[in-house]
């Protein structure tokens, strides 16, 4: 399958005062379109930090990110813009919704669309929303939906770029064990449906057979895991 | 999608509140300004009313408004012959305060030099000028009269026939303008009583010299009121205004600087009497106080606006991390602001047109306030906002959204 975005020899050093924490320690990883990949592992190893880099929100000090075999950050310097391709090309899903608290949950979606340059962004929210099963809010404010509805209509909002990379960081913290089995599920067919690449930090070791690989993470470095349970389908 | 109005929506009534807000400090800021604005012109409305070249003035003193002053009334008739002086005629100013149907009335009468000036001068808003040198005045608009209701001075009737708008003391009473004749005879009437009492000193006095008792017959021509010894001086006058020929000003100025018993002072100096000392301190006070409420408003409107835009961090952050342009993130927050500051000032506007024709003294709205109000309300809106932005602008979007 191609290759989403590809990072290689990532390293991050994070200095506070006279501590240094290294965060990523030569990380390396590839994320093919159409699969659905879990990034494990204690907290502090680097998760957040690795997705941040991957999401061309905070680069790392050293290493080099291609996106579809196009380098666009080396060494801590872009290559591209980065906010046009964070618009265009990729969705982002966190612990808590993060939606715009002024903004129906429609609205939401459709200024995703219109930053990502999808015409039509009112129908095209409506669709998504549809597909993610939070069809009947799409009037409500963020606050006046449950944490599971928050998060299904942060996915939609995610999708709506059409985005061939999709990463999320912790999505299902907020949420009890069957809801965030629901979310977790979506990834997947949003990946096998959509084509997408998608990343997803997770600490629930109960839903890990839904994912197609899995990462681990230990101070910085990263390996592909075997979770017990974590048997492919 | 105008994400400005979307949140103006969400947090209506709160904007609504603001936008409250802002426009009754403004309200206030504005009506201190225009305070300031009408005292300052207040005090020199009446100066410049007069069209002046020069003020004659008793000798060594500040008159006529600053201190009080007495010119022999044949100042006018010197002056008239100086050469380069167009005309010159008299001037008199005195405060009287009255009751009418239980209201105090502060008024200051100003003599006008009938025949000359039946008050051509004056800023009239409604009637005609003097038309008689007895029984009618112009009075200012201020003062409640209309047209055709008169005033009781002195025992003598004067009727309202012009008003005036704005014609002001610096201490802010109105005026009313008679001719000079009519405001000398209340300055000096004299009760019935003291009429008789005086009658009998002077008669007493001659008894007792051997003229009086030599010619009893002088006893009636001393005592009666219409014969007046010609070595006794006509009333005094206040001042006597003088127009000259433009360029001959100064030299007018220094022939009449070389009699014994006037100053003399030009239409500036005048003002500059009134403004450095009649209303120095008054002013002062309330120029400083309006400078500590202008910026004191400043900055809570500079506080709230940046507050506004920092309660945005989060939401801003995450259409930031969502690849949102930063042009398109600051338009947002500058439109909210102008917005606010918009209907801020429109409150402000309304509120005053209201509210400052019922303040006591005059609300000047200046030309230069007119429009340095709304600007510096839009800087000031606009500065905030952008500081705010700036510094939501430096966060972390990642950091943001873990928060
Ligand atoms: N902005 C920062 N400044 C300084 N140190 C940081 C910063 N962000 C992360 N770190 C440090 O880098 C290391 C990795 O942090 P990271 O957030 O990536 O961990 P994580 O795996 O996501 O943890 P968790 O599971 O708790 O979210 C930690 O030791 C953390 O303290
Ligand atoms: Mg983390």
């Amino acid at each position: 399958m191609a290759e989403a975005v590809r990072a290689v020899g990532l390293t991050k050093t994070y200095v506070t005062g006279t501590t240094s924490v290294v965060a990523l320690d030569d990380v390396s990883i590839t994320l093919a379109s159409g699969t659905v990949a879990a990034l494990l592992g204690p907290s502090g190893s680097g998760k957040s930090t690795l997705i941040k880099a991957l999401g061309f929100v905070s680069p790392a000090d050293r290493g080099e990110v291609l996106f579809e075999g196009r380098s666009v950050v080396k060494d801590g310097t872009a290559l591209a813009d980065l906010s046009e391709l964070r618009r265009r090309h990729l969705g982002f899903v966190f612990q808590k919704a993060n939606l715009t608290s002024f903004l129906t949950a429609r609205e939401n979606v459709e200024i995703a669309c219109e930053l990502g340059g999808k015409g039509d962004g009112r129908r095209r929210a409506r669709e998504l929303l549809a597909y993610l099963d939070v069809a009947g809010r799409e009037r409500s404010y963020p606050e006046m939906l449950s944490g599971g509805e928050q998060q299904r209509v942060a996915i939609a909002r995610a999708l709506a770029n059409e985005p061939s990379l999709i990463l999320a960081d912790e999505p299902t913290a907020a949420l009890d064990s069957v809801r965030s089995r629901t979310v977790m599920e979506l990834f997947r067919k949003v990946a096998h449906e959509r084509g997408a690449a998608v990343l997803v930090v997770t600490h629930d070791h109960r839903a890990l057979d839904v994912f197609d690989v899995l990462y681990e993470m230990e101070d910085g470095r990263i390996r592909p895991a075997t979770a017990a349970g974590g048997a492919r389908r | 999608m105008n994400l400005a109005i979307r949140d103006v929506r969400r947090h209506l009534p709160r904007f609504v509140g603001t936008a409250a807000g802002l426009g009754l400090l403004l309200t206030v800021v504005i009506a201190m300004q225009g305070i300031y604005a009408g005292m300052v012109d207040d005090a020199t409305i009446l100066t410049r009313a007069m069209r002046a070249d020069l003020w004659v003035v008793q000798k060594d003193t500040r008159g006529p408004f600053a201190e009080s002053s007495r010119l022999d009334p044949s100042v006018e008739a010197r002056a008239s012959a100086v050469p380069g002086v167009r005309s010159a005629r008299p001037y008199t100013y005195q405060l009287i305060q009255r009751e009418r149907g239980g209201a105090v009335m502060r008024i200051a009468l100003v003599g006008l030099g009938w025949p000359d000036d039946p008050g051509s001068s004056l800023p009239l808003v409604r009637g005609r000028l003097l038309a008689q040198p007895h029984g009618e005045m112009i009075v200012d608009a201020s003062l409640g009269l209309g047209i055709g209701e008169s005033l009781v001075l002195a025992g003598e009737r004067y009727r309202v026939v012009g008003l005036t708008a704005n014609a002001l003391t610096s201490g802010g009473d109105s005026v009313a303008f008679l001719s000079v004749a009519d405001t000398q005879l209340v300055a000096f009437d004299q009760p019935a009583e003291a009429v008789v009492l005086e009658r009998a000193r002077i008669v007493e006095r001659l008894r007792r010299t051997d003229l009086g008792r030599g010619q009893p017959a002088l006893e009636e021509l001393a005592t009666d009121p219409r014969w007046r010894a010609p070595s006794l001086a006509s009333p005094p006058v206040a001042a006597v205004l003088i127009a000259a020929d433009p360029h001959r000003v100064a030299e007018v100025r220094r022939t009449m600087r070389s009699w014994g018993d006037v100053s003399v002072y030009t239409q500036a100096e005048e003002e500059a009497l009134l403004l450095g000392g009649v209303v120095e301190r008054a002013r002062m006070q309330i120029g400083l106080f309006s400078v500590i409420l202008t910026l004191t408003a400043g900055v809570i409107v500079m506080m709230v606006m940046y507050n506004l835009t920092l309660e945005k961090t989060h939401d801003l952050a995450v259409l930031k991390l969502m690849g949102a342009p930063r042009l398109r993130l600051l338009g947002m927050v500058l439109q909210q602001a102008w917005l606010l500051g918009a209907l801020g000032y429109a409150l402000a506007y309304v509120l005053g047109e209201l509210a400052y024709p019922m303040f006591p003294r005059r609300v000047l709205i200046t030309t230069t306030l007119a429009w340095a109000a709304p600007l510096a309300t839009f800087v000031v809106v606009t500065l905030a906002s952008m500081l705010g932005v700036s510094h939501v602008m430096r966060v972390d979007p990642a950091r943001a959204l873990e928060g």
